[in-house]
């Protein structure tokens, strides 16, 4: 009996091994993730500059939301400060805050992402998904009918990212990819 | 020297003992008597000085010989430790040779014999892994040859796809979309990503299709990946794409 346990034990500890030897990954497969992580944020950088600027048409900004929100996990939310209430910080979800910045009462806005760079490196959690944080300098200008800057503000924020394998069939084939999928952008400091 | 002075004593009173026989024999000697002792005397030192000297000569030798003995050994040392520790400016052929050099002395040196076989496994070791380094190398260029040959046969596809993405306004970029999605089988062909290649292993980023990944290039208004393959189906339209990251 005491015999069995301790074969059963042998077989947890190295099916476990073996696995976990799988799902290691090499330096340079693991800076390929975290560079795939990043451009993702780069997206959604990308992708709030043209859903804010009042230049976008109307269904082109839309088509962005629908891009933007598929970058994020379900029930995200997405953290908004005001230098005119610094000590109150909202939290919408993801699609709620495009639609709000894409109505922005501003004539003109740009937003800028700068120093975009990891915070806490990818970390492999049991269930073999990859969490990190991500941190992101936001430059806010909005700009009044006559041209004059009437808003700025510099916000620091921190977005959550989860990195997971996963397998699809494309034409027959077994394709394995990282699905990047960011999760709640928290404000961090807000500046002039 | 004691023994060559040995010697001479040894000449010189068998000489006095001959002599003084004579003068107890006859006691007549005469002045010729006197100069054969002379000639004697001279004609034995020269022989024992000359056998003297040749056995210097041979000692100085045998010193000589060991002197260079030792030197070959303690040069051989050293030029083995510097091929067993890599620590040698020489070519694997270079170090071959030097190993045979030191072969061929016959040093009966047991370090040395020791130091030669392992200096025969590491330079062997060596040629091995310059021969592997070699074969890799080899086949990366043809590797890299065959990739740039793919790369040239969808270098009409890459231009297209990076000129969407410099495109200067949104209408430019949306009608040159209309064109390039007449190559494609439908709006929904599958565009796979590879984000890296290892050990003949992709891995890949979200697959996507090909309506949003060139609006996706019109957003990013950057192209940075090149095609790597793509399929066709009966009429000559894309079904599939597949990139890779640049």
């Amino acid at each position: 009996m005491r015999f069995s346990y301790l074969l059963i034990a042998v077989f947890v500890f190295v099916g476990s091994f073996s696995s976990y030897a799988q799902d290691d990954l090499s330096p340079e497969r693991k800076q390929a993730v975290d560079s795939l992580a990043l451009e993702k944020v780069r997206d959604l950088s990308k992708y709030i500059s043209i859903i804010g600027s009042k230049e976008t048409p109307w269904s082109e900004a839309n088509r962005v939301i629908d891009r933007a929100e598929e970058l994020f996990m379900p029930e995200s939310e997405i953290g908004v400060s005001s230098l005119n209430n610094p000590n109150n910080i909202n939290y919408y979800a993801v699609r709620t805050y495009f639609e709000r910045l894409m109505r922005l009462n501003y004539k003109k806005v740009e937003i800028e992402w700068y120093n975009i760079e990891y915070m806490s490196d990818l970390q492999r959690q049991p269930d073999g998904t990859y969490v990190g944080v991500i941190t992101i300098f936001q430059k806010f200008k909005g700009y009044d009918a006559e041209g004059r800057l009437v808003y700025q503000d510099t916000t620091k924020k921190d977005i959550t990212v989860f990195v997971k394998r996963k397998e699809t069939q494309i034409g027959g084939r077994l394709i394995g990819f990282w699905d990047v999928l960011l999760g709640d952008m928290r404000v961090k400091e807000t500046s002039k | 020297m004691i023994k060559s002075f040995r010697q001479y004593q040894t000449i010189f009173s068998i000489v006095l003992h001959s002599y003084n026989n004579d003068k107890i024999t006859s006691m007549k000697l005469s002045q010729v008597n006197y100069t054969k002792l002379l000639a004697i005397l001279i004609s034995v030192i020269l022989i024992t000085g000359g056998a003297t000297s040749c056995k210097s000569k041979k000692k100085l030798a045998r010193e000589k010989a060991a002197a260079e003995y030792a030197t070959k050994v303690e040069q051989s040392k050293k030029d083995l430790t510097a091929i067993i520790n890599g620590t040698s400016p020489w070519t694997f052929e270079q170090q071959s040779d030097k190993v045979n050099q030191i072969k061929s002395y016959n040093l009966d040196d047991p370090e040395v014999i020791e130091m030669i076989k392992k200096a025969e496994e590491k330079i062997a070791m060596g040629i091995a892994e310059s021969e592997r380094l070699k074969e890799e190398e080899r086949l990366k260029l043809l590797e890299e040859q065959k990739r740039k040959k793919d790369a040239s046969k969808y270098t009409e596809i890459d231009k297209q796809l990076k000129s969407i993405s410099a495109s200067s306004t949104i209408d430019a970029a949306n009608k040159k979309i209309m064109l390039s999605m007449d190559q494609f089988a439908s709006p929904d062909v599958p565009v796979l990503i590879i984000i890296s290649q290892s050990g003949g292993f992709n891995d890949y980023d979200r697959p996507t299709t090909i309506s949003k990944f060139l609006h996706y290039l019109k957003d990013k208004q950057q192209y940075k990946y090149q095609v790597e393959s793509l399929k066709k189906d009966t009429l000559g339209k894309i079904t599939e794409l597949e990139l890779i990251k640049k």
